[in-house]
């Protein structure tokens, strides 16, 4: 009998704890407990069956730390070698025993994924991979990924069990009480993740006891659509005279899985603490229990790594401003690879409200595939919003796709047979929410007939594929209602008509519908909430603009999905009258909302609201560190004077007052740091008047900075980044835990005469010499400067940098003698 | 809040912060609090002094001139870690992108406060075993003076701090959440002189982040 066929009728067991029974056996504390695999199987043997005579179905083979981290290739023990004979272990046992299926376990890899730390998901997935092909040739019967406290890394685990193998695969997360993952993550984002993925199996092990665990059940009982696992310790822990002891014993144990096996889960067994005792008594209270499969719940879902988006009756807001069709700022921020702003333009949408945020990163001319992933990596570093994913590229689509922390949206398929066999294999193998644009071969019907008809066959092509409707949202395409007058009536029907043939779930770039027309913004938010009422599930639109965030508050307490509408008043509650005049948009007007991040500066003492503004000259903005009051004061100033003359009289001298303030010790680093971004604040602006003019402002020159390899830690790198660029230098961030070759390779294909290099610790200071060492063969004209918390001028002299800066003044003072003063003697 | 120590790590060596950078070290805080998720672990090992030197801690050896003397007259030690969590790396990280002012005072307010846990828990654990008659010695921490942090990896593995609060190392022994702390702390059946600490007890005399005494 197949696992996948038993667990259609009956409660499956698993196996409990395996640490604690080697270690009653003579494992020592240190000892890696994966090497007894070969030293000594027939422990391993013992203990499984065991196991298997307590009751148990599932025996997990003792490979949780086997990977190539703690078993280096040349090492003393051979990783496969490792997971063959765990494998072999357990199936003695299971052939002793004459039940039961060998689940080859992985645990975490130990290392947190970059951006927390500094493996790399890729790197994640073939650690993995190698395990998952190790243990398939051993011949396991299903895999096993447990204990996961991440995420991203179980990502890695699911996609490298199901691309490489056809077994089972059952993925168990480890929680805390209040339902998060270490890293953040809540119960549905995790299921979200992990349905997506494929996964035949999912649940929590670890952590809690079976008391804590109850209320995690039944919150992923209510959203998974697959059998769920339980795998608790043996209660919680306590210290008695240097050994744990648990804080229930195996009968109470027994009777509380009983409880979580008659809430409807699944598979039940044990891990930490628990023994084979343990497994007896939950199998004897549990072994009769008939069950059926879960039913499909019908949810429409996306996440990010820490929460998930339900699109649902309450409608859903996805930000569109992350796309340069029409924005001459936003193509040159792609041609520069200016993440920088791209992410600006995430953070104001998410200020303002958007649920998700579309990225769009199309350029003719630029390497799409990369700056989606460098752009997808980017944003979700910092934003905790889910992504639309969005590009016709489908090297593009796939490389997001994939290094995707979550359960992403994907925009877009279409009824083409051409873009249904590209896009839907993607959607299946990686999971996603598609967007379905319902046009094909012929086009866009004009009527909301024909429409539905090419829905209904993306339905079907989809559910060939194995993707359910739930993750389609049928886009009913808008056009634009000066061309054609029936054109929104058109998309509106097409709308009801999706709910009713279909019971499907909708989606509309609601922005279209004015192309053409007059103060856009009138015409989308009346088109808005009429949709809306037609049962509109997500919207692809501008959180920025006020008079569409209006139509979405009013909608949603007219309809009954705002609870004696708390959220309106807490938006509009606080508003003076003369505040709502219709088409200001939030970022002009004092909404609450629209003060996020960037109102910051306005706040300080002297500052005052930007209503109220006191003759305070642009200067003066900078050294108070008033960013936005900085803003409104070159505005001003843009109006009758150069922008040069600007920098060089008034931006200039503000900066280096406070740099000399900071340098005698009267000023201090937050200061610093807020001048420069009053100062940065301002250039934006002068910058955005010379796009527009071509003008350009020159750069003093380039400077490479990097945080060495093996460092994580670029806070410092970061500060003289701000500083440096403030002083008019093109800064190359390189990052941080960069390779020495790296940096050589950019220093001299750019011919760069300054490279900055940063390192906390006295670990990495050796990779910061050797960067210095091929610095010197390869670029022998590059000066080096270094800086960081372990180094001291004389350390800085001794692995052979030419400066040890102290501080970040201290680097824009070195940057300045030597390229400043070099070219002025080169003059 | 704890003004004293985050001024101390920003620098300020007893200068008075304006106004505005006040608000945005009260602001660091609130954001702190709502977001860290403290978590602290420790478990008592039997303590040995090898022939060689070395001192034996149950799941790890080392040699440590300051160590050792820090542990002179102890039977056994506590190996402690505490933790601030992913989420404050993440409020860093997330303010290094979008404004570095408050990512440093952030920086800062994560360190005073994660030294706070630190301290807070450790009184807990010295009030409990001076009811046992036993006296705690100060914490001491791998890569204080010459306590080498190559003991790390075996250090949390003792612990099992990966798997229960999520510390891990990088390849260069860094520990990530960074706002992460492992100390030895000796358990002696002698009062001892308690009074350096952390900070002091460091050779680098001249940081400029010294504390200074009151």
């Amino acid at each position: 009998m197949k696992l996948l066929d038993e667990i259609k009728r009956r409660k499956i067991f698993c196996d409990g704890g395996m640490g604690s029974l080697l270690q009653a056996r003579g494992l020592k504390a240190g000892e890696l407990p994966e090497t007894w695999n070969l030293l000594r199987p027939e422990v391993l043997r013992e203990i499984h069956e065991e196991y298997l005579m307590a009751g148990c179905d599932i025996v997990t083979t003792n490979t949780f730390g086997a990977n190539r981290l703690k078993f280096p290739a040349g090492g003393e023990f051979d990783l496969k070698e490792i997971i063959k004979a765990a494998v072999n272990n357990a199936r003695a046992a299971v052939n002793r025993a004459g039940h039961g299926w060998v689940a080859l376990d992985m645990g975490p890899t130990g290392k947190l994924l970059k951006p927390l730390g500094d493996l790399d998901f890729d790197h994640a997935y073939e650690l993995y991979r190698e395990v998952v092909e190790a243990g398939c040739e051993a011949g396991a019967d299903l895999i096993l990924a447990e204990t996961m406290s991440d995420g991203y890394e179980a990502k890695a685990a699911v996609l490298a069990a199901r691309e490489n193998s056809s077994l089972p695969v059952f993925a168990t997360m480890i929680f805390d009480e209040k339902g998060k993952l270490l890293t953040g993550g809540d119960v549905e984002s995790a299921v979200a993740m992990l349905e997506g993925l494929g996964v035949h199996g999912l649940g929590i092990n670890c952590g809690l006891g079976p008391v804590q665990m109850k209320g995690i059940a039944a919150q992923i009982l209510k959203i998974a659509s697959v059998p769920v696992i339980v795998n608790p310790n043996a209660g919680l822990p306590r210290s008695e005279g240097g050994k744990t002891v648990y804080d229930i014993d195996e009968e109470q144990f027994g009777a509380v899985m009983e409880e979580i096996g008659d809430m409807g889960v699944h598979v039940l067994g044990g891990c930490c603490g628990t023994t084979p005792e343990h497994i007896r008594e939950l199998v004897r209270r549990c072994r009769e229990k008939v069950q059926t499969l879960p039913e499909e719940k019908n949810r429409t879902v996306v996440s990010s790594y820490t929460h998930a988006v339900v699109m649902d009756r309450d409608p859903v807001i996805i930000g569109e401003r992350i796309n340069p069709t029409g924005k001459s700022r936003f193509k040159q921020a792609l041609k520069d690879h200016d993440l920088e702003y791209i992410l600006q333009e995430g953070v104001t949408q998410q200020d303002h409200g958007a649920h998700i945020l579309d990225v769009n990163v199309g350029l003719p001319g630029i390497d799409e595939p990369q700056m989606m992933e460098d752009t997808v990596k980017e944003l979700q570093s910092v934003i905790d919003l889910p992504l639309q994913i969005d590009t016709s590229d489908l090297k593009a689509m796939e490389r997001a796709m994939r290094i995707y922390n979550g359960k992403p949206l994907i925009n877009s398929v279409n009824g083409k047979k051409e873009s249904m066999e590209a896009v839907f294999p993607l959607v299946k193998r990686y999971g996603g929410v598609v967007v379905a644009l319902t046009l094909d071969e012929s086009g866009i019907p004009d009527t909301a007939q024909g429409r539905l008809d090419i829905a209904e066959r993306i339905y079907n092509t989809a559910a060939q594929y194995g993707i359910k409707p739930k993750d389609i949202l049928i886009d009913a395409l808008c056009l634009t209602v000066s061309s054609d007058s029936k054109g929104a009536l058109t998309t509106l029907k097409t709308l009801q008509g999706v709910k009713e043939r279909f019971g499907g779930k909708t989606i509309l770039g609601v922005s279209n519908i004015s192309f053409g027309l007059p103060q856009r913004e009138i015409i989308n938010a009346s088109f808005f909430t009429m949709a809306l009422a037609q049962g509109l599930n997500a919207a692809i639109m501008n959180p920025n603009s006020e008079a569409m965030m209006r139509a979405y508050y009013s909608f949603r307490a007219l309809a009954d999905l705002d609870r004696q509408c708390g959220d309106y008043i807490d938006r509009y509650g606080k508003l003076p009258a003369e505040g709502v005049g219709l088409g200001s948009t939030a970022e002009k007007s004092s909404l609450p909302q629209a003060q996020g991040l960037s109102a910051q500066g306005a706040k300080g003492p002297a500052g005052g609201s930007l209503g109220v503004r006191t003759a305070m000259g642009l200067s003066d903005c900078i050294r108070r560190g008033l960013k936005e009051r900085a803003q409104e004061e070159v505005k001003d100033l843009l109006k009758e004077r150069e922008a040069l003359d600007i920098i060089n009289h008034e931006m200039i001298p503000a900066l280096d007052y406070v740099g000399k303030g900071f340098e005698k010790g009267t000023l201090f680093l937050p200061q610093l740091l807020m001048s420069a971004e009053a100062a940065k604040a301002a250039f934006e602006v002068i910058k955005d008047r010379m796009a527009g003019t071509g003008e350009s402002q020159k750069k003093k020159g380039t400077v490479i900075l990097a945080t060495v390899k093996g460092d994580i830690h670029d806070i410092g790198k970061n500060i003289v980044k701000v500083l440096l660029e403030n002083y008019s230098y093109e800064v190359l961030d390189l990052g941080k835990d960069v390779l020495p070759e790296k940096i050589v390779r950019e220093a001299v294909e750019r011919h760069v005469p300054l490279v900055g290099l940063s390192a906390l610790m006295t670990t990495t200071v050796p990779s910061m010499e050797e960067t210095i060492i091929r610095l010197r063969q390869k670029a022998p004209w590059v000066k080096v400067m270094v800086g960081g918390a372990v180094l001291t001028e004389e350390y800085a002299k001794t692995i052979g940098a030419d400066q040890y800066c102290k501080d970040a003044m201290a680097s824009v003072n070195y940057a300045e003698s030597v390229i400043v003063q070099k070219e002025r003697a080169d003059r | 809040m704890n003004l004293r120590e985050t001024l101390r790590y920003l620098g300020y060596r007893g200068h008075k912060p304006d106004e505005q950078t006040l608000s945005l070290i009260e602001e660091c805080w609130r954001e702190l609090e709502g977001a860290a998720v403290k978590k602290a672990l420790y478990r008592e090992f039997p303590l040995g002094f090898l022939d060689d030197g070395r001192l034996d801690m149950g799941c790890f050896k080392t040699k440590s001139q300051a160590l050792s003397k820090n542990l002179a007259d102890c039977g056994h030690v506590l190996l402690f870690a505490a933790t601030l969590g992913i989420q404050a790396d993440n409020l860093i990280r997330r303010y290094t992108r979008l404004k570095m002012s408050k990512a440093v005072v952030m920086q800062a307010a994560a360190a005073a406060m994660l030294e706070d846990y630190c301290d807070e828990i450790n009184e807990e654990l010295k009030q409990a075993y001076e009811k046992k008659g036993l006296y705690l010695r100060p914490r001491f921490s791998p890569g204080y003076g010459d306590f080498p942090l190559e003991c790390q990896p075996e250090f949390l593995r003792g612990l099992e701090a990966g798997k229960r609060m999520g510390i891990t190392l990088t390849d260069s022994l860094l520990m990530v959440p960074s706002k992460s702390v492992t100390a030895v702390i000796g358990v002696s059946s002698q009062k001892g002189d308690c009074r350096v600490k952390g900070c002091e007890s460091c050779p680098q005399k001249e940081c400029q982040y010294r504390r200074k005494a009151i």
